[in-house]
């Protein structure tokens, strides 16, 4: 039986260095995940994500038992990527927003439709816009939960918010969610009313 | 009935964390809820959606597994450029690396290949060493007679700067005092002259005024 992620920490804090080896090995696949759909980039997904790790290394000696990693790792996963975002939109100065807009607008303006972008395959190109016009409180929780799988309190402690607000984000995120994906004609995403941001 | 109370269990519901507690509650409110029936089935929907998002081939490479691993780059070099602690790192024999393959941290040892690539960078950098004293010994030697004569003519042409600077200002002190002066003396003699005329006029009305009475008196 693998050891869990608390024997490892236990472990590398313990002296034995080649333990993060095997965190890493768990995890990187799934932290280099989030990051990407977070960030929407490779090669920023590939530096955010080293920035990831080598923060937990260095932070990992002072990790507290009590404490999920895998939260805790989210957590340094997420701040680092809100780093790099802001660091973004200051440089490019254009809000998330914009570039989405873009986005959205060279999706509308391809040649083919968004019902041939669907039959093709390309649905994820539609959702992948969707999901990047999301505030990022939202487009987060809805990541955290749709895509790595996490339980609300988990989540909850990854992003050190209360387990009601992880609630109210993903329900909002949902809710634009659906109305963006109705707009590009997205069967599952029927007109209901939108939850207010 | 308040929809809003069963939004929790409706979340709870679709990602299957309430437990069947909250599945009763929900599913007693949507017998009667027909909006809350139908937004339910819109969410499963869009989970369904959701799932299309796929991640790009070669995001994340399968994990490298056993001597594999061993191949990746050597100790010292990987630690000093990620993580700046290359010294005390290489001498734990640690590996750090990070590529398409994911990142990775292993210390203790190491294997075979990675000393050998230690043993070859070592090699490296003593030639590189060996061949930096070789050009240092056949450049000339420096004639510190000549370097001391340079020194002194540079430090006595930077005193002759200063010494002409310093003389400069305190000309140019003097000039603007002298202007100044003379400024101010030409202004105390003007209101001198001012002074002067309005006595004068005042002494000559005076007189005047004295004549007409002496002339009157006279004339009585």
């Amino acid at each position: 039986m693998p050891p869990s992620d608390e024997e490892l920490v236990a472990a590398f804090q313990a002296g034995d260095i080649a333990a993060f080896d095997a965190l890493v090995g768990r995890w990187d696949r799934k932290i280099r995940g989030v990051i990407f759909r977070l960030v929407g980039n490779h090669e920023e997904a590939r530096d955010v994500s080293q920035e990831t790790f080598l923060k937990a290394y260095r932070a990992l000696g002072t990790f507290k038992k009590e404490a999920r990693f895998s939260s805790w790792l989210y957590q340094i996963a997420v701040n680092a990527t809100r780093d790099r975002l802001r660091r973004r939109r200051r440089r490019t100065d254009l809000s998330l927003e914009d570039v989405d807009e873009s986005a959205e607008s060279a999706l509308r303006d391809a040649s083919p439709s968004a019902l041939d972008l669907m039959e093709s395959g390309d649905l994820s190109r539609l959702v992948a816009a969707a999901m990047a016009a999301l505030p990022d409180e939202q487009r987060e929780v809805v990541i955290l939960k749709e895509y790595q799988g996490l339980t609300f309190p988990e989540i909850a402690d990854a992003l050190d918010v209360p387990l009601s607000t992880v609630k109210t984000r993903l329900y909002r995120g949902l809710g634009q969610l659906r109305v963006r994906l109705e707009r590009q004609g997205v069967r599952g995403a029927a007109a209901v009313a939108v939850p207010s941001a | 009935m308040d929809c809003e109370a069963f939004r929790d269990d409706m979340l709870d519901v679709l990602y299957g964390e309430g437990g069947e507690a909250a599945a009763r509650r929900l599913e007693a409110h949507q017998t009667t809820c027909a909006d809350c029936r139908r937004e339910m089935a819109q969410l499963r929907e869009l989970r369904g959606d959701l799932a299309h998002w796929r991640l790009p081939e070669g995001l994340v490479a399968a994990p490298a597994r056993g001597h594999e691993r061993r191949r990746r780059w050597g100790l010292a070099a990987a630690a000093g450029v990620v993580l700046a602690l290359g010294a005390s790192l290489a001498l734990s024999g640690a590996e750090v690396r990070y590529d398409a393959s994911g990142f990775s941290v292993r210390l203790g040892g190491g294997g075979s290949e990675t000393r050998a690539l230690l043993d070859a960078q070592e090699r490296r950098h003593r030639e590189e060493i060996d061949a930096l004293r070789a050009q240092i010994s056949a450049a000339r030697p420096i004639d510190h007679d000549a370097l001391m004569r340079a020194v002194s003519d540079m430090v006595r042409e930077s005193e002759t700067r200063h010494a002409a600077a310093v003389q400069a200002s305190l000309r140019d002190l003097r000039q603007r005092a002298d202007a100044q002066r003379q400024y101010d003396l030409a202004r105390v003699s003007a209101g001198l002259a001012y002074l002067d005329g309005k006595a004068g006029l005042q002494a000559a009305r005076t007189t005047e005024l004295m004549g007409h009475l002496l002339q009157a008196s006279q004339q009585k």
